[in-house]
């Protein structure tokens, strides 16, 4: 079974746009809090973010890493800058012209904003799933074609699509239509094709936008299993509203928190990060505390 | 963040309810202790079958908790230290259920016992477990209420002596001699000074939970208390 995007292929898309050679890992940013006891890699090291649109300061000084095929939630109120943060990861806070971000995000040990780093392969390797399940208008087999079609890839297509929707755990239900549009079909299985679309080009790392807020109680449960199946293979970021979602699949949270200036902006910062687990059982901070029981305002 | 609000208003009542409930079966159990203990100290008929008439309660009421507590986890899937709160009610349910089940044997030791001689340094010894073991739980139940990690501490401290006592029963046995109805008396309080043993345990099992709710870390408790101790004496 050939790899979904061809080795050849993607040498020669990295080198021709990622100047400076990503290490699988070095000494620092290997980490020994696996539950195993195997240090695990860090993936992406976030290193005092903030993150500015306009004169207006959304997040303040973010600091967390994420580890290499662990689900990592970011969890607080609504304003309190997960998303922006999970959009810094693969650049698409560079489509808002007033965004700036500062600090430094390293995937790999590779600075993400570095002036040789080109952000359509930041987000080959960092894929996305949004709120909403938004295939797009083509048959569910192009939806999945579409992004290894467009960089180049060379092997057998039809073998890539089905091993991906395998992965997607919705090959089963979609074998016999996969020419029937993408949007015919149910809006958790949608949000499954999306999944699919976004691990068809290789990525190490899914960011997940909210990604069941829009589903049924069953397609959530289906997309968290499916979450729980791709660890495997991904490292996973995934921001919630659903605090019991983040406990369900996530091995580490960060939670974020908002909090007001004196000019009346609402800035976003990190009040905790730790092993799921320890976090949902005995926070360390206060703030957590009050939020996971609901004892919040 | 200026005003503090708690959003989770209903589970928090139901919450509060259960704790209520829970901790009314050791204040029962508590009472239970003390009229058991007379009532086979003293061979008082009335009481021992009034401590049995009021363990149906406390069984009643264990599985009322049981069921609310079940019902609470399924509806909130509660966090924190709603989680730890409710991880703890669960074991203390049990545990008050059977420190419930000890003074029926107790009792029930009582009615078996009567018309039996019996020895008065045993008797002494029974009623001196009980006195030191009811305020065991009350001390139990502050540290609780209170939320006082100092005081949930002292619990293995005030055990030691009635695992003394305990020990020391079995040699209070042997000395009843040879006569057969005098050792079927003393080899059943034998058991009634176990199953005040055991209530001793229960109790520091109790601060254990406490310990556990207040610092969100599992210790073996006698270790932490004997810790604690060693610290104070140290300073």
């Amino acid at each position: 079974m050939s790899e979904p995007v061809a080795a050849d292929s993607t040498t020669e898309i990295s080198q021709r746009i990622i100047a400076k050679e990503m290490p699988t890992g070095t000494e620092d940013s290997l980490t020994s809090i696996s539950p195993t006891g195997r240090p695990r890699e860090t993936v992406i090291s976030v290193t005092d973010l903030s993150v500015y649109y306009g004169s207006f300061q959304a997040v303040d000084k973010v600091s967390f890493p994420v580890y290499e095929k662990q689900i990592t939630a970011l969890i607080g109120p609504s304003g309190c800058g997960k998303s922006t943060v999970l959009r810094c990861f693969n650049r698409m806070n560079d489509l808002i012209p007033s965004a700036v971000v500062e600090g430094v995000i390293e995937y790999h040990g590779v600075d993400l904003y570095g002036e040789n780093v080109d952000p359509v392969e930041v987000r080959r390797r960092i894929g996305m799933v949004f709120q909403k399940p938004n295939p797009f208008p083509k048959s569910i087999y192009d939806n999945v074609a579409f992004g290894p079609t467009v960089l180049g890839y060379k092997g057998d297509m039809d073998e890539l699509v089905e091993e991906t929707l395998r992965k997607a755990a919705l090959w089963d239900e979609v074998k016999d239509k996969l020419d029937e549009s993408g949007m015919a079909i149910s809006g958790g299985q949608q949000q499954r094709l999306c999944i699919a679309r976004a691990i068809a080009t290789s990525p190490d790392v899914v960011l997940m936008d909210e990604p069941c807020s829009s589903l049924d109680p069953i397609s959530t449960l289906r997309i968290e299993e499916l979450m729980l199946d791709l660890k495997e293979d991904y490292s996973i970021i995934i921001v919630t509203h659903n605090m019991q979602q983040a406990a369900r699949v996530s091995d580490h949270t960060a939670f974020f928190n908002v909090k007001s200036e004196i000019d009346g902006q609402r800035t976003g910062y990190l009040v905790e990060y730790s092993q799921t687990r320890e976090l949902f059982t005995s926070p360390k901070q206060k703030l957590t505390e009050d939020y996971i029981t609901g004892r919040f305002g | 963040m200026t005003q503090h609000h708690d959003i989770n208003v209903h589970f928090h009542k139901d919450l509060e309810e259960l704790e209520r409930a829970v901790l009314g079966m050791v204040d029962r159990a508590e009472q239970m202790v003390g009229m058991a203990v007379e009532a086979v100290t003293t061979g008082n008929q009335d009481l021992a079958a009034e401590v049995i008439e009021l363990d149906d309660i406390i069984d009643q009421t264990y599985l009322d908790a049981h069921h609310e507590w079940t019902n609470l986890m399924a509806r909130h899937q509660p966090l924190g230290s709603d989680l730890r709160r409710m991880t703890v009610l669960l074991q203390l349910n049990n545990t008050f259920e059977r420190m419930g089940d000890q003074c029926v044997n107790i009792a029930k030791i009582a009615q078996f016992n009567e018309g039996l001689p019996s020895v008065e340094r045993i008797r002494d010894q029974v009623r001196e477990m009980g006195d030191l073991v009811r305020p065991m739980i009350r001390t139990a139940i502050e540290a609780y209420v209170r939320q006082d990690l100092d005081e949930a501490r002292l619990l293995p401290v005030m055990d030691q002596p009635i695992d003394r006592l305990n020990a020391n029963m079995y040699k209070e046995t042997v000395a009843v001699g040879n006569n057969p109805e005098l050792l079927e008396w003393a080899t059943k309080m034998l058991m009634v000074s176990r199953a005040l043993e055991r209530v001793g345990d229960q109790a520091v099992d109790f601060a254990e939970q406490t310990a556990y709710l207040i610092t969100g870390e599992r210790a073996e408790f006698d270790d932490v208390g004997m810790a604690g101790m060693a610290d104070d004496n140290k300073s």
